[in-house]
């Protein structure tokens, strides 16, 4: 052991596949999404062909004694460098990405086998492009997400929820969106659960899919839980936990690895940036204006050490070590340095900026959520403030 | 396979040196300023253990480690002092311009004498673009405008062409110095002296620069931490409108970046160093570490002073001296301007897209 910053030959191989993929594959999908000003449609052949790869697959291994190795859970830092490659070729493609996405981790970590079965089942080979969605924000509650206000209610066997999300990734086209509710809006956090609500379920609706300035991509979707009833057996882990699994939310509180993704989603963003800005200045011969080259020359330098910063919580991540300082500063560098990048791009273009059809203008669109989503770089820097000067919360 | 991790031994290393620097360098810093000079007792000490002659080869009596050593040992040794590890290291920065440019040969003959003598004697780095120095066949003359040291047996000048060494012939004239007293401050007189050594090697002046940019990075990285460590501390402590003055968001949040400041630039300075180790290119990860390095301490040195506020400002508490010497070490090696002109054009002349992918060549 000693220090190393090299990518292993697998990375290597898994990053020039990205590369590929995402010039012939992921951009042109990104660019007509933001064009049309829409999200793709579920029964785009994007999403066919995705699913045709065989991509979009859940890592749960199958029923007990099936015949599927389980997927190992791929390094952090691995991953973290796909996240960036992808987002470099286009971010919102990489949410609209057809799997069970976000909730995947909590129902492997908190699920009972039957609850995989059902829904993670269905993920296993996908007969057809499949989605699945977490539920968190509300139009209330944001970074602060012992605010919630959708409540669960037990009813007989079953429960009642009722409330309303916003923001929230594929919700529409989703087979079944695992919904975070309270039990108790007086308890914060210790007093929510989540329930797997399936797609058509009566008191589910009011679909309203959000215009967004960037990321059009994928939908952003409003709905609302109107005595929206689920049987017992719909409570993530049971009404009594398992206490075998109590293991994992200690794990949340101490590793993250949300946060670093956005991280290396912004640094692929301000990659993107760069790329496009130096190639337009070389274009009009003004790479010789030590003031272009200057800027030029921070940006790929400040990107350079955001990415490190985003790998080295991976790093800690992988080695099970604390992170949540690490994975916080990777988010509130990364961000703002993507939003630096694209905003350099936006003036090297000078008037033809303002055109709005340059991918710099997308870009610069794009990455301002990198700031926003899994905590502000503000809810960042309370997180680092908290464990640094033991900040009051 | 990407690891941050140094290993047992460079840990080893790194304990040793910061407990020698906690023991022997922080508790005498302000007498090492006012003296101008290490105690003896310090400099036999840090011979004893191994930190003189780190990069030097073992036929010579050093350890052979390579910049990523050197690089966790001058924070180390910079957290403390940075001027008494100036003092206390006979070549500093300028051992990689021997080494890169006279190769085994300098190192015998001119680098080695000053290990063994265990004496005082010093080679002093200087930036011939930064200095006015005319060089007529084999003999120089003319001035240069600063050096950290009262004394030294070498002026090594590092070029855009070459090199070359002065050995006799300087006069020294004592300046009151910025910062960095511990070695001395002086400017240099030459009238018409011998080179000692002359090279023309471009592609070894690069590499040269690139290690000793490093070296004054890694130095920064230990000041600046200090800085951030200090001033956290007292913000802890201090109280005013009810609570610690870190309990405002103004000033956790600016706690918060001179902390995201420095992680992010030694993440840089130990991604150039590993460069450098590897065989690697380089010349622009060193020079983006060192531009870097030196951007945080434009943050890092004066928000220390800030952040203690009166106190900060008088010589009692050492924030004043971190702010000075961290700017004193950042105009060294061409300072930012010229960091960023290398690390820019280096950009700017590649062709397609930008690799900023970590460990690739």
């Amino acid at each position: 052991m000693s220090l190393d910053f090299s990518i292993d030959p697998e990375t290597r191989k898994l990053l020039e596949e990205a590369r590929e993929l995402g010039r012939r594959e992921v951009r042109p999908a990104g660019l007509e999404a933001d064009r049309a000003g829409a999200p793709l449609p579920p029964d785009h052949p994007y999403f066919a062909r995705f699913v045709a790869r065989g991509e979009g697959r859940t890592r749960w291994p199958g029923p007990e004694g099936g015949q599927r190795a389980a997927a190992a859970r791929p390094a952090t830092v691995q991953m973290l460098l796909l996240a960036e490659e992808y987002a470099y070729w286009d971010r919102g493609i990489m949410v609209a990405n057809p799997g069970v996405g976000l909730p995947e981790g909590n129902v492997l970590a908190l699920g009972s086998e039957a609850q995989k079965e059902r829904f993670l089942g269905p993920f296993l080979e996908l007969d057809r492009p499949r989605w699945a969605c977490f539920a968190m924000t509300e139009p209330g509650a944001g970074s602060d997400a012992a605010a919630i206000r959708t409540s669960g209610r037990k009813d007989g066997e079953g429960w009642i929820l009722n409330g309303a999300k916003c923001f929230i990734g594929n919700a529409s086209r989703s087979d079944w969106i695992l919904v975070q509710a309270t039990l108790d809006p007086t308890k914060g956090r210790a007093a929510q659960r989540a329930f797997f609500v399936p797609q058509g379920t009566p008191g589910l609706g009011g679909f309203k899919i959000e215009k967004k300035m960037g990321l059009k991509a994928y939908e952003s979707t409003s709905f609302t839980l109107e005595d929206c009833r689920v049987s017992g057996d719909h409570l993530l882990g049971g009404e009594v936990r398992d206490t075998s699994r109590a293991g994992f939310k200690t794990a949340m509180r101490t590793f993250n690895a949300g946060r670093p993704v956005i991280a290396a989603n912004a640094v692929g963003i301000g990659r993107a940036a760069l790329d496009e800005a130096l190639a337009f200045a070389r274009e009009q011969d003004r790479l010789d204006d030590p003031r272009v080259r200057d800027r030029i020359e921070a940006m790929a330098r400040k990107l350079r050490m955001a990415r490190l910063v985003c790998l080295r919580a991976g790093w800690l991540a992988d080695r099970e070590q604390p992170n949540i300082v690490e994975a916080s500063m990777s988010k509130a560098m990364a961000a703002g340095v993507g939003q630096e990048a694209t905003t350099l791009g936006m003036e090297l273009l000078g008037s033809r900026a303002a055109r709005g059809d340059h991918l710099i203008e997308k870009l610069h669109r794009d990455v301002k959520a990198m700031d926003i989503v899994e905590g502000t770089g503000q809810v960042q820097r309370m997180i680092i403030a908290r464990h640094l000067v033991q900040l009051p919360r | 396979m990407f690891d941050l991790d140094p290993g047992e031994e460079l840990r080893l290393l790194v304990e040793t040196t910061r407990s020698f620097a906690a023991e022997a360098l922080t508790p005498a810093l302000r007498e090492a300023e006012a003296a101008r000079a290490v105690d003896p007792a310090v400099r036999a000490s840090f011979a004893q253990i191994g930190l003189a002659g780190l990069e030097l080869p073992e036929a010579l009596g050093g350890v052979a480690l390579g910049s990523v050593a050197r690089a966790l040992v001058n924070e180390e040794l910079g957290a403390a002092d940075p001027g008494a590890a100036l003092a206390l290291d006979p070549l500093g920065p300028a051992l990689p311009v021997l080494e890169e440019l006279g190769g085994e040969e300098a190192l015998a003959t001119l680098a080695s004498p000053l290990y063994s003598q265990g004496s005082e004697a010093r080679a002093v780095l200087i930036d011939l673009d930064d200095s006015d120095l005319r060089v007529e066949g084999d003999r120089v003359a003319g001035h240069v405008p600063f050096v950290p040291a009262d004394r030294a047996a070498l002026l090594v000048g590092l070029g855009r062409e070459g090199a070359l060494v002065v050995s006799e012939g300087m006069h020294f004239e004592s300046l009151r110095g910025a910062g960095l007293r511990a070695a001395g401050a002086s400017s240099v007189s030459i009238t018409d002296a011998p080179l000692a050594a002359r090279w023309t090697d471009p592609k070894a002046a690069v590499r040269a620069r690139a290690r000793a940019r490093v070296y004054v990075a890694s130095l920064l990285l230990g000041v600046l931490r200090a800085s951030c460590e200090f001033s956290r501390a007292y913000a802890l402590e201090r109280q005013a409108f009810g609570r610690p003055i870190a309990h405002h968001q103004a000033l956790a949040f600016l706690i918060t970046d001179m902390q995201m400041a420095l992680d992010g630039a030694r993440l840089l300075v130990h991604d150039a160093a590993w460069r450098l180790d590897a065989g690697l290119e380089a010349t622009g990860a060193a020079a983006a570490a060192f531009a870097e390095t030196i951007e945080a301490t434009r943050l890092i040195g004066p928000a220390g002073v800030q952040i203690l506020g009166g106190h900060g400002f008088m010589a009692d508490y050492p924030v004043e001296k971190f702010m000075r010497e961290s700017r004193a070490l950042a105009s060294w090696v061409g300072g930012l301007d010229a960091a960023r002109e290398d690390a820019g054009r280096e950009l700017c002349a590649s062709s397609g897209a930008i690799a900023l992918s970590v460990g690739e060549p």
